[in-house]
């Protein structure tokens, strides 16, 4: 794959001395021309100022930035082929819909016939060519969020910036907006990098996630490899739901952990590279609430108490009680012939090989 | 609504000063200028359109019925009109990048900055006149400080010339330009100067198309706080410009003071009103039209 994007080294921080924040350290990055990436981490941990540094309003204290294979440190936003979409839209209150998407073309100082072309063209593509002569103000927030990725794709950029574009919108105009990007982004082959604190619209929308947190990348990968295999505990505890516990090291060898279970059973789990706990030390172990199952009691690895039954209309989470006293959740489809076990059931809990995990905390 | 009618009684007082100290005088004044000129001041009530006719007609002192435009008055009228629309000019040309440099510092040293800002309405305007003044005169600051160093001979006048009176009010009204833009500006949402970088604007594009139309109402409330007291200006054209550039306000003092023409005096200043007023609406339609223009 050509690397439309290539971060090494870089480090950011704000203020001289002292009192200077790091706010973003040691970021190696490179992504795919095509590409859909998404940055993603909580509230201040360094995403706005990673896509930031990468549209060019800001400068990396130290590390190397290219794009498409050219060093672009020092050049002006003006002066990359990168376009943004603002989390505040940002769109120009005093100019017409139809302007508002016409203006990079307007400034890179194309003939008027091919700005005219293009932007019917963009109305068309985000399905706006009714609000053509609005004003920002006269349109919704959805539809302003249109016309910002519209006037955004107007230029035809390389690479397309996208700040929690979609954060302002209710849940269903969200995830309607969620499948018009995707949409987007197939339609003009434009690389997508997409900034979000969602986890479901990071899983559900991009190619690879890199997840972030005080600065640091602490993850990259395809939104399979990062559910499945999370490297560290913030990770795991960030992507998802997961149950954390807290078990004996039996035995240890081939990169994989003999752990003992609540109840006395062992089982083997991976071990991330990075750790070799001594045997009898205690380690954080996690299974997804999805990737056990229930069976009857006395069978499968562990024995659980029934605490309480949350319905969720698909499926129903059945809040356990281990029988060392850790707590447990459990997600269960629903089906019409089984029925939610009661508040006290006793019942064994199985999982999959593969399933139990060993984390870095 | 219920219950907002005695609220309207909450801004009585203000009413009522309104009513004495504005329309009561206003009216005043009306009356005046259709009355006759009192031996000395004052006015004798005998109705007369004389004092209107001599706002822009001379008599010859020989031949009454030889009628002649007042080219005086005129010019006086011209002449403020002229100068104000230069200060506020001047005002908008200086306050625009002062008002963006305050605006874009850090929230605490704005403050500092816009308390400096209204230091000079601290000193009495007569003082900070006389100050500047001091200035400009012939064997003033500028002059000395020019001849000790050798380029020039003899002094430059610069006291009694409209450059002074320009210099004098530029200086006097510039806050009441930079307060207004800073407003306009701070309410403006920076990264809509960002999108313009973002969209390939240069900055001299991003200035015109994306920072401009923002603080247009900016521009517009300041021009309107410099020019209205501008054309009435009083101390600064009388300290600075002497009797050579006399403005309205001063044409005005004369006629009640030792001019004795009280008509005269009252009918120069309800036309002042009538161009300031008239020059606001204009001013306000065509502002307004481009905005109608823009939504087509
Ligand atoms: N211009 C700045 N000056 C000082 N600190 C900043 C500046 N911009 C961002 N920060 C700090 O950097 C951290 C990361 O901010 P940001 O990139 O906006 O996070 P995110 O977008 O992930 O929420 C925050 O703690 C923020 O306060
Ligand atoms: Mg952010």
């Amino acid at each position: 794959m050509q690397k439309e994007i290539e971060i090494t080294g870089l480090n950011k921080s704000f203020g001289q001395g002292a009192s200077a924040f790091h706010a973003l350290s040691g970021i190696d990055l490179s992504i795919g021309s095509g590409e859909f990436f998404t940055l993603l981490g909580p509230s201040g941990c360094g995403k706005t100022t990673l896509l930031r540094i990468i549209a060019g309003f800001e400068e990396p204290s130290t590390g190397v930035l290219k794009i498409n294979g050219k060093e672009v440190t020092g050049l002006g936003p003006s002066k990359r082929p990168i376009n943004t979409v603002f989390q505040s839209y940002a769109l120009f209150p005093h100019m017409s819909v139809a302007d508002n998407i016409g203006f990079g073309l307007k400034m890179l100082g194309k003939p008027k016939s091919e700005i005219k072309s293009t932007v019917a063209e963009m109305l068309q593509l985000v399905r706006m060519e009714a609000m053509a002569d609005r004003l920002p103000s006269e349109i919704s927030g959805g539809q302003q969020q249109r016309v910002a990725l519209a006037r955004a794709l107007a230029p035809r950029p390389r690479v397309l910036l996208l700040d929690e574009p979609l954060s302002a919108l209710d849940l269903k105009l969200r995830k309607e907006m969620q499948s018009e990007l995707k949409r987007l982004q197939a339609e003009t082959g434009i690389t997508f990098v997409f900034v979000t604190h969602d986890q479901e619209e990071a899983l559900t929308m991009s190619d690879r996630i890199a997840v972030m947190s005080a600065g640091e990348i602490l993850q990259l990968g395809p939104p399979q490899e990062i559910y499945n295999a999370p490297v560290n505990r913030f990770v795991a505890d960030f992507i998802g739901d997961t149950n954390f516990l807290i078990l004996r090291v039996k035995e240890i060898g081939n990169g994989e952990a003999v752990l003992e279970l609540p109840g006395g059973r062992q089982a083997s789990a991976r071990l991330p590279e990075s750790i070799s706990p001594p045997v009898g030390s205690r380690v954080t172990a996690v299974i997804r609430p999805e990737q056990a199952e229930p069976t009857a009691a006395g069978q499968g690895e562990m024995q659980a108490v029934v605490e309480a039954a949350t319905f969720f209309g698909t499926d129903t989470h059945l809040h356990l009680l281990l029988d060392d006293a850790q707590g447990f959740v459990l997600r269960r489809q629903n089906r019409p012939d089984q029925p939610s076990p009661a508040p006290g059931t006793r019942l064994g809990l199985s999982f999959a090989p593969g399933a139990l995990r060993v984390l870095e905390d | 609504m219920r219950g907002h009618g005695w609220k309207w009684l909450l801004c009585t007082p203000a009413l009522i000063v309104l009513l004495l100290a504005a329309s009561g005088p206003l009216l005043i004044v009306a009356v005046y200028s259709f009355l006759s000129p009192g031996n000395m001041g004052g006015v004798s009530w005998e109705f007369t359109l004389e004092a209107w006719f001599r706002v822009f007609f001379r008599r010859d002192i020989f031949e009454p019925d030889l009628v002649e435009w007042n080219t005086a008055h005129l010019q006086v009228f011209w002449r403020s009109i002229w100068l104000s629309l230069q200060t506020t000019f001047i005002c908008a040309f200086l306050g625009f990048p002062t008002a963006w440099f305050i605006a874009t510092r850090p929230r605490l040293t704005r403050t500092i900055w816009l308390f400096l800002i209204t230091i000079p309405f601290w000193t009495n305007l007569l003082i900070r006149t006389f100050a500047i003044q001091e200035m400009i005169r012939n064997n003033g600051t500028i002059n000395a400080v020019l001849m000790w160093t050798g380029l020039i001979d003899s002094p430059i006048q610069m006291m009694f010339t409209e450059f002074a009176v320009l210099l004098g009010m530029a200086y006097v009204f510039l806050p009441l330009m930079v307060l207004p833009l800073y407003a306009a500006m701070e309410k403006m949402d920076f990264s809509l100067v960002e999108a313009g970088y973002d969209l390939y604007a240069s900055r001299l594009n991003v200035l015109w198309h994306v920072i401009l139309p923002q603080v247009k109402p900016g521009f517009i409330a300041g021009s309107i706080l410099v020019f209205i007291p501008a054309i009435g200006a009083y101390v600064t054209p009388r300290i600075l410009g002497g009797g050579r550039t006399m403005m309205l306000g001063n044409l005005i003092a004369l006629q009640f003071g030792q001019g004795r023409n009280w008509p005269l005096g009252a009918a120069l200043a309800l036309l002042m009103l009538v161009v300031v007023v008239g020059a606001l609406i204009f001013y306000l339609r065509v502002v307004g039209r481009n905005d109608e223009v823009r939504r087509g």
